[in-house]
């Protein structure tokens, strides 16, 4: 999503793992190397109508020299995909592991309330946002606000919370008298908890403030119309970071009165998410500094 | 080498403008909107005064409505002050609001001459009497203009811009413009917020919003206008974003197009 990925000169001159060989470990550094190769994947991809045509003519000449180097490519580039998983993958076992000391040593208090928009195709995997949850109970995470547009994750709130609530009680956590402290505190929200919910506020802002008055002109602030939504049901805080799964980077409808100063990360397909990808995110939020307007 | 060859938008008849290769006329976003982020960052990194990374800024912004002029885009929107930049330096504030005026003087005035229609949208009337006058000036002079809309958000702020558009309903309730109080929903709050300045109703909404310097996060920002825009955060500050990386955000949002069809939300 940063798009320093897509600069051939950058990502040339930064292409390669960096090794600081300390006593009994070895720290790599994959970040350059994977923005690399997605770049790279993203530009292979651009070719592919151009492919299918190739690939249609080639299959109706007849010809079996090519037909056999079309196969090669073929397999060339099953490769290339496969590396390209396999070093995503390698990666999030390290993190995932704690061989890198800044991912083990994660300040996770910075994190005081975290989202996770999901587009709504990809929120009918319910095991994969399920696991998802464990990810981010393990890691920490106290609240977390789980969001959709058509509200799919609103009909399969009551199952995740059931399966997560049965989990910690099989688990060895089950007798520790503070487990219910340590617990996800799950909102489920979707796109009628943002504009409608504040075209309600406005509702209950004319009914208290103007109509019931002889004002001329309403002197609304935004406190009001925070207080306004607090009224109707929306106390919930702001998130600090906001995780977005799917194929668009954007946030598809989430509040909007919510995410005035949120850190927005987009992580990709829900199908292809890492905790390793899902720790770097947390770290790189817990690195930054926002000025406020200063 | 292929490009794409547009018609010229300032209709001259017969003038023809090229696209960079990989950028598509079908597929380029109505709407930009840019968080111009990282001036005072880039003066710092340089050991110049902060006022010297605004002059950069100006420069870059003049350089981006060009582009996007040239490229076709119909609505630039552009973050120059937020209602919470007030807490900065009343010396870098008192600077900041000179050189709006001395934006709009010069380099606005060249894009009304260029059948540019601009609009300030915000808390004008939080601004120096001045700088509103020139402000409500140029808009006037420029209203009937049909080629891009530039749009500057000055002293603004997606949450006021929301309560804004509350109190201008309240107004219209109270005025018996509107009917009852359940005829408010997201439609009617949506046609009074500031970004109506821009006359096509569907271009009101940015289909692409760029973000300078590397912070991943809207500021206050278009909140209710970018449900489903495209966010695009670049590392370079401001002052160093030019033409190549303005290509390199719109050919990122096409292949998108390209890829998922505008998937829309």
């Amino acid at each position: 999503m940063a798009l320093n990925c897509s600069n051939n000169s950058r990502f040339l001159s930064g292409f390669g793992v960096r090794v600081f060989p300390q006593p009994g470990k070895l720290e790599f550094d994959f970040a350059r190397l994977i923005m690399f190769l997605r770049w790279l994947e993203a530009t292979i991809l651009d070719f592919g109508d151009e492919m299918h045509k190739v690939y249609m003519w080639i299959w109706s000449s007849g010809d079996l020299g090519l037909r056999l180097l079309w196969h090669i490519l073929h397999l060339i580039l099953s490769t290339w995909y496969f590396i390209i998983g396999l070093m995503g993958s390698v990666e999030s076992f390290l993190i995932s592991s704690g061989l890198f000391k800044r991912y083990r040593d994660l300040d996770i208090s910075k994190v005081q309330y975290l989202a996770v928009a999901i587009d709504s195709d990809e929120a009918l995997q319910t095991l994969k946002v399920l696991e998802l949850l464990r990810w981010l109970e393990a890691i920490g995470l106290r609240k977390v606000c789980l969001y959709d547009t058509a509200g799919v994750l609103k009909k399969s709130k009551e199952a995740l919370t059931l399966l997560l609530k049965n989990e910690r009680m099989s688990s060895e956590t089950a007798s520790d008298p503070l487990v219910e402290e340590k617990c996800l505190s799950l909102e489920v929200i979707s796109f009628s908890d943002g504009k409608q919910a504040v075209a309600k506020a406005a509702d209950v802002l004319l009914k208290k403030h103007y109509l019931s008055s002889n004002t001329e002109k309403p002197k609304l602030t935004e406190s009001d119309m925070t207080d306004a939504l607090g009224a109707i049901g929306y106390r919930e805080p702001d998130p600090d970071l906001m995780l977005i799964y799917g194929p668009a980077r954007c946030h598809m409808g989430f509040p909007a009165w919510r995410i005035r100063y949120t850190e927005i990360l987009h992580m990709g397909p829900l199908k292809s998410m890492k905790i390793g990808a899902l720790i770097k995110a947390i770290h790189r939020y817990t690195m930054v500094h926002q000025n406020y307007g200063t | 080498m292929g490009s794409s060859i547009i018609k010229s938008s300032c209709g001259t008849g017969g003038a023809y403008e090229e696209l960079p290769e990989g950028l598509e006329k079908e597929l380029m976003p109505k709407h930009v909107a840019v968080i111009m982020d990282g001036n005072r960052r880039w003066a710092k990194s340089r050991g110049l005064p902060v006022q010297l990374g605004h002059i950069a800024g100006r420069r870059a912004m003049k350089q981006l409505t060009r582009n996007c002029k040239k490229f076709g885009v119909q609505v630039l929107t552009v973050f120059a002050f937020s209602t919470e930049n007030w807490i900065r330096p009343k010396e870098e504030v008192n600077f900041l609001m000179n050189l709006f005026e001395e934006v709009i003087r010069s380099d606005m005035e060249e894009l009304i001459q260029n059948d540019v229609r601009v609009s300030v949208v915000g808390n004008v009337g939080g601004l120096r009497p001045s700088l509103q006058s020139l402000i409500s000036s140029s808009s006037e002079r420029s209203k009937d203009n049909k080629g891009m809309d530039m749009v500057t958000a000055l002293n603004y702020s997606g949450r006021h811009d929301i309560t804004e558009a509350t109190k201008q309903i309240a107004r219209k309730v109270k005025d018996g413009v509107l009917g009852s109080v359940e005829d408010i929903d997201e439609t009617l709050i949506e046609k009074h917020l500031q970004t109506n300045v821009i006359e096509e109703s569907s271009y009101r909404n940015p289909d692409l919003l760029i973000r300078t310097s590397g912070e991943l996060r809207l500021s206050n920002f278009m909140l209710w206008q970018s449900a489903y825009t495209e966010l695009i955060f670049v590392d370079k500050l401001f002052p160093d974003f030019n033409e190549g990386d303005l290509v390199e955000a719109l050919t990122l949002f096409q292949k998108r197009q390209r890829r998922y069809g505008g998937h829309k939300y």
